[in-house]
């Protein structure tokens, strides 16, 4: 039909070009794939809401919706994962890590124990892109909460100073006590229990 | 100057509470790789970004052709975008005591993909991605999401 007079076929390429428009407009898709998990949880995606909605449960499983809404199915390999994802998953920052300090009775001293974790911790923060630091201290429930809930700000406080002056910029550093709340072993009050006595370190 | 004197202790808790709200809402995560072309959109201003910036919520990241960003938010989720990407953070919300929070992720075009962090782990779909076909709720993850055009 596009054979006629020059009018005609700009008319034509219009209408071939509105075409193309309306079907890249309504090509749009979404993609979504379950990855294997790197700690072996069972986890899920849904896609979509309602009575259209799809569960992703299996790693590799994925599901594509164009923009009528419509769910099509179907399984990938780990190449085209790695292909179509590449510059993403390279780009992934690594996981959090945490390490446990202790402490002696009352101390706020890292006990000599606590050494060789301490070096492991310097070592993670320097290796990382703008590390955060995470501290939070606790303590046993030998004293008062209120004592404790200065202890263990104070133990977290004396971690935060020791990586300040081992060069880890401040502002990346947030330091928390949580007294006698949250212990790791639970005891009667008044008893002295070493595994409580710590900071934990999130780095991030 | 009674009403003063009554109103005072008011005022300064109110000051307060909004000073501790702001400095819990303004932080929500930093970026942690850039390669090639990547900016962040805050009120419409466009900035460069590298390594060590930190993202507020309604924050944007673009990023250009050969181009990645990697992201780690408070709740330790991970985000990382390939090239041709526009992501918006829309809604992020997170209680490091509770591990109580809301995520939304409004992706627009491009590929990303995720690692669901404690806002995912305490509530089933509290961390959401929208994408212009559809939403994906997340329930403890990592997945992969390409924007087709």
């Amino acid at each position: 039909m596009c054979v006629m007079s020059q009018r005609g076929l700009y008319s034509c390429v219009i209408v071939a070009a509105a075409a193309l428009l309306l079907a890249s407009c309504a090509s749009v898709k979404t993609f979504v794939v379950l990855l294997p998990e790197e700690t072996g949880v069972p986890s899920a995606v849904t896609v979509g809401e309602g009575n259209r909605q799809a569960i992703l449960e299996v790693p590799l499983s994925a599901a594509a919706v164009d923009a009528r809404g419509n769910l099509e199915k179907s399984t990938v390999t780990t190449e085209e994962i790695n292909r179509i994802f590449a510059d993403a998953l390279a780009a992934q920052p690594p996981k959090s890590i945490s390490f446990t300090l202790y402490f002696d009775t009352n101390s706020t001293e890292v006990s000599a124990a606590s050494q060789s974790a301490l070096a492991e911790l310097l070592a993670e923060v320097a290796k990382r892109a703008a590390a955060e630091v995470q501290v939070t201290g606790h303590t046993d429930r030998v004293g008062t909460d209120t004592e404790n809930d200065r202890l263990s700000l104070e133990r977290a406080e004396a971690v935060r100073t020791m990586l300040i002056q081992r060069g880890i910029k401040a502002s990346f550093i947030r330091a928390v006590g949580r007294g006698e709340r949250e212990p790791l072993v639970s005891t009667p009050d008044e008893q002295p229990e070493p595994r409580n006595r710590r900071v934990e370190v999130i780095v991030r | 100057m009674r009403f003063i004197h009554r109103a005072l202790p008011v005022i300064l808790f109110g000051l307060l509470v909004c000073g501790f709200e702001r400095a819990a809402w303004a932080e929500i995560g930093q970026i942690k790789n850039v390669a090639g072309q990547v900016s962040v959109w805050r009120n419409n201003v466009q900035q460069t970004a590298k390594v060590g910036d930190l993202l507020e919520q309604a924050d944007v990241l673009t990023t250009g052709a050969n181009s990645s960003v990697g992201v780690t938010f408070i709740d330790n989720s991970r985000l990382s975008a390939g090239p041709n990407s526009r992501i918006e953070l829309k809604q992020f919300r997170f209680d490091p005591t509770t591990n109580n929070g809301e995520f939304l992720a409004d992706m627009q075009r491009g590929t990303l993909a995720i690692v669901s962090g404690q806002i995912a782990k305490r509530s089933p779909d509290a961390m959401k991605v929208k994408t212009p076909t559809t939403i994906l709720g997340v329930r403890g993850t990592t997945f992969a999401v390409k924007v087709e055009e």
